[in-house]
């Protein structure tokens, strides 16, 4: 009887899902016939997984709905300068623009976007049976505002990782070398003494030998933010200073003397420890941005550095842009003592989570259509293929795809660091002045660079500079 | 009365065109530069300021600093550009073989997008991957970092502009020269006059108008000069590179502070035409009193 039951209830859930599986199919044709023929206009910055967008998942979504889907991709400053011009001037251009993890609150305090979960919400109609917002990983926490309500559909993110030559790590003439050298034995450094030692071993064993070879990348372009970014989203935290070294709890201080720690005598460790590294770094450094430190050790020419991880996957596996394919490492950033737990507590991070999501303007003449794109590029089934083209995760599903896991394996463990260890990482912070604060201050970072500011009297100046932005601003009173 | 009316008819789509893309925006800035205004700030409204923005000016040292740089490199592109110019229009007056073939080539540079004009020299400058730094190094024993020294970054913007440019002020001295009777210079030989004799009172006085048109349109755009520089050096190392056009594009599109930068734009302009205004004094007024 009992197995008669169980087998009418299989037969009853297999005629549902027989049911419902047509119209699942059909969701994407029927809901895109009343827009067919619209023409979508998204801009977002070149990145392997944009360009994923605009090559596979636009035209796959032109076949099933009707819509065209023209998909901008340009210059990081660029991407922001036409979106925030469209939607601050309401042109209207633009149907979906990409927001970076770190702008986000600047665009929710201008309300600039649409909100998805309540548009959907509001309208069941425009709901893909296939989408679920719940299946984001929990970078989507980023893009949503205090009542849970998503305002982008995260598209790309990563973590800032210690990517290092396996090998170099692994010969056994260099390990020998380097227990002469300092005692220790070659393995991926853990502190910034470590990291420090083997940057310098290598620069000298890669002069010694005639190599084009030095110990470590260093992202420090003296007229790009890059390097403003590299200090303050990825050094200055593994020595213990957060948010920018601002205090948001405090008035927006960022002196010691107003509760801030962007001049503290942690955030002076952090630079100097920066610039030493950025002199036996590779003599383009002074003119690298993150793009420049990705092809840098990419060419062979660095044996460790802090890369960002959307780089990861093409410098570990693609051997026409790669000479270091199937030699790449990746373990965690070094860290001071106690940053580690201090993270691991929730009181702090250990590098910088970076990534973006695909935003709806209010300003879009077009949002029905651009929200059925949008939970397009958000479902399950896309998710694999693109992780493996971008090495982005943004979807808990993509961690299961087999060609995941393969391509995981050729990265180190790249994608099993960002499931488990991704909670120690962090965006920028909630912060919507972010651009104006860093523009204020960079000229001054870098004069630092440069060497025409020493570094202690610099980032005092930087404190003093960031504290005067945020009073004329208005957020410090 | 009735020629009249179609006169303006027909001047009228020049002025509509004029008014609509020239007057009301400058017009537009010229009421922001009144303005606190930056969008992402705690009150992103316009708030009326009176001439604040125009006293935060005088005291900003980034400001200071790239006026002082932008004239640097005015002077020194434009002067550059006005002498290799004439002697290249003055090769070019003779015959000599491979003529129009070098002619084409020497002009190309005019027909690249300053953008991709910034992104070659980038390419030939940046260390380890450029050309220029590895021949430098290879030949002569010298280490050229554009990221790194502030001489070699400015020096290198300068050269990018006198590639790019020279050619139009060739061309420019090059239809003046050729416009020149031939008169005086035949009795000036005949009189007996040397040659740098004909070049300082015939030569010179005669295409001193062109030059001075040369003059003002390249330092007008020299002061403006953005996307090369941007490309090249993103305005540093520091603020080696930080020219005008470059200070204003960050502090309104990255920084968003509207009401200082439209302040500046105002400023830079009147900069411009005060400059302009002196050297028409200075080389064209002495002339006509003459006269």
């Amino acid at each position: 009887m009992r197995q008669g039951l169980k087998a009418g209830a299989s037969a009853l859930i297999l005629a549902m899902l027989a049911g419902a599986m047509p119209a699942w199919a059909d969701f994407w044709s029927d809901a895109g016939a009343k827009f067919k023929g619209v023409t979508l206009h998204g801009v977002t910055e070149s990145t392997p997984p944009s360009n994923y967008i605009k090559d596979v998942l636009a035209p796959q979504f032109e076949e099933k709905t009707g819509i065209n889907v023209e998909i901008e991709t340009t210059s990081w400053d660029q991407m922001y300068d036409k979106a925030i011009k469209d939607m601050e001037a309401g042109t209207g251009i633009y149907d979906m623009v990409y927001i970076e993890q770190d702008i986000i609150y600047a665009y929710l305090a201008r309300n600039f976007l649409v909100d998805i979960t309540k548009t959907l919400k509001d309208d069941p109609s425009l709901k893909a049976p296939t989408f679920d917002e719940a299946k984001f990983t929990t970078f989507a926490d980023y893009f949503k505002n205090a009542d849970g309500d998503l305002f982008g559909v995260p598209m790309e993110a990563f973590i800032k990782v210690y990517l290092y030559r396996t090998d170099l790590f692994n010969d056994p003439e260099i390990q020998a070398a380097f227990k002469a050298k300092t005692g220790k034995d070659l393995k991926p450094a853990t502190t910034h003494e470590d990291y420090t030692q083997i940057a310098e071993f290598f620069t000298e064993y890669g002069k010694e030998k005639g190599l084009d070879l030095w110990g470590t990348t260093s992202q420090a372009h003296t007229g790009h933010p890059a390097s403003w970014y590299e200090f303050f989203e990825s050094v200055a935290p593994t020595f213990g200073v957060y948010n920018w070294g601002i205090n948001a709890a405090d008035n927006y201080g960022a002196s010691v003397e107003h509760g801030g720690t962007m001049n503290s005598p942690e955030a002076k460790t952090a630079l100097k420890y920066l610039l030493h590294l950025r002199d036996i770094a590779p003599p383009e450094s002074a003119a690298s941005t993150w793009t420049e430190v990705a092809t840098t050790f990419a060419a062979g020419r660095a044996a460790q550095g802090l890369v960002y991880g959307e780089n990861a996957a093409w410098i570990a596996s693609d051997p026409d842009q790669s000479k270091v394919v199937g030699n790449v490492g990746v373990a965690l950033p070094p860290l001071e003592p106690g940053v580690l737990e201090a993270a691991e507590a929730g009181k702090g991070y250990i590098g910088y989570y970076d990534g973006g999501a695909f935003g709806l303007p209010v300003t879009s003449k077009n949002k029905e259509a651009a929200l059925l794109f949008m939970q397009y590029i958000g479902q399950d089934e896309v998710q694999g293929p693109w992780a493996v083209a971008g090495s982005r995760i943004t979807n808990t599903a993509t961690y299961d795809d087999p060609a995941v896991q393969e391509l995981d394996k050729k990265l180190g463990g790249y994608f099993t660091m960002l499931r488990d260890q991704g909670k120690l990482f962090a965006g920028a912070p909630p912060y919507p002045f972010h651009a104006q604060v860093r523009e204020a201050t960079a000229p001054i970072f870098y004069e630092i660079l440069t060497g025409a500011i020493e570094p202690d009297a610099g980032l005092d100046q930087m404190a003093a500079k960031a504290e005067e932005e945020l009073t004329n601003l208005g957020y410090r009173k | 009365m009735r020629s009249n009316k179609v006169g303006w008819w027909l001047l009228a789509p020049t002025l509509a065109i004029l008014g609509i893309f020239g007057i009301l925006p400058f017009i537009y800035v010229l009421y922001l530069a009144f303005h606190q205004w930056n969008p992402f700030g705690a009150n992103p409204e316009q708030v009326f300021n009176g001439a604040n923005n125009f006293r935060r000016l005088v005291f900003d040292k980034e400001f200071l600093l790239a006026i002082w740089v932008t004239l640097k490199f005015g002077v020194f592109a434009v002067a550059s550009e006005i002498v290799i110019g004439y002697f290249l229009a003055q090769l070019f007056m003779r015959e000599f073989p491979g003529k129009g073939f070098f002619r084409t080539i020497h002009t190309l540079p005019l027909i690249v997008a300053p953008i991709v004009v910034g992104s070659i020299w980038r390419l030939m400058t940046t260390p380890s991957v450029g050309i220029i730094p590895f021949y430098a190094n290879e030949l002569f024993g010298i280490d050229i970092n554009i990221g790194r020294d502030a001489g070699t970054a400015f020096l290198f913007t300068v050269i990018m502009d006198i590639w790019h440019w020279t050619p139009l002020v060739t061309l420019t001295l090059l239809a003046a020269l050729l416009s020149l009777p031939k008169d005086p210079f035949e009795q000036a030989q005949i009189d007996g006059a040397s040659r740098s004799q004909i070049f300082w009172h015939i030569t010179l006085p005669m295409i001193r108008p062109a030059i001075l048109a040369t003059v003002f349109i390249r330092l007008m755009d020299a002061l403006r000069t953005v996307d090369e520089v941007w490309m090249l050096t993103g305005g540093g190392p520091g603020a080696a590179t930080r020219y005008l056009g470059l200070h204003i594009w960050k502090v309104v599109f990255p920084k968003t502070d509207y009401g200082y930068g439209a302040a500046i734009s105002v400023i830079v302009l009147y900069l411009t035409l005060v400059m302009c205004w002196m050297l028409y004094v200075g080389l064209v007024a002495p002339r006509n009193k003459g006269n």
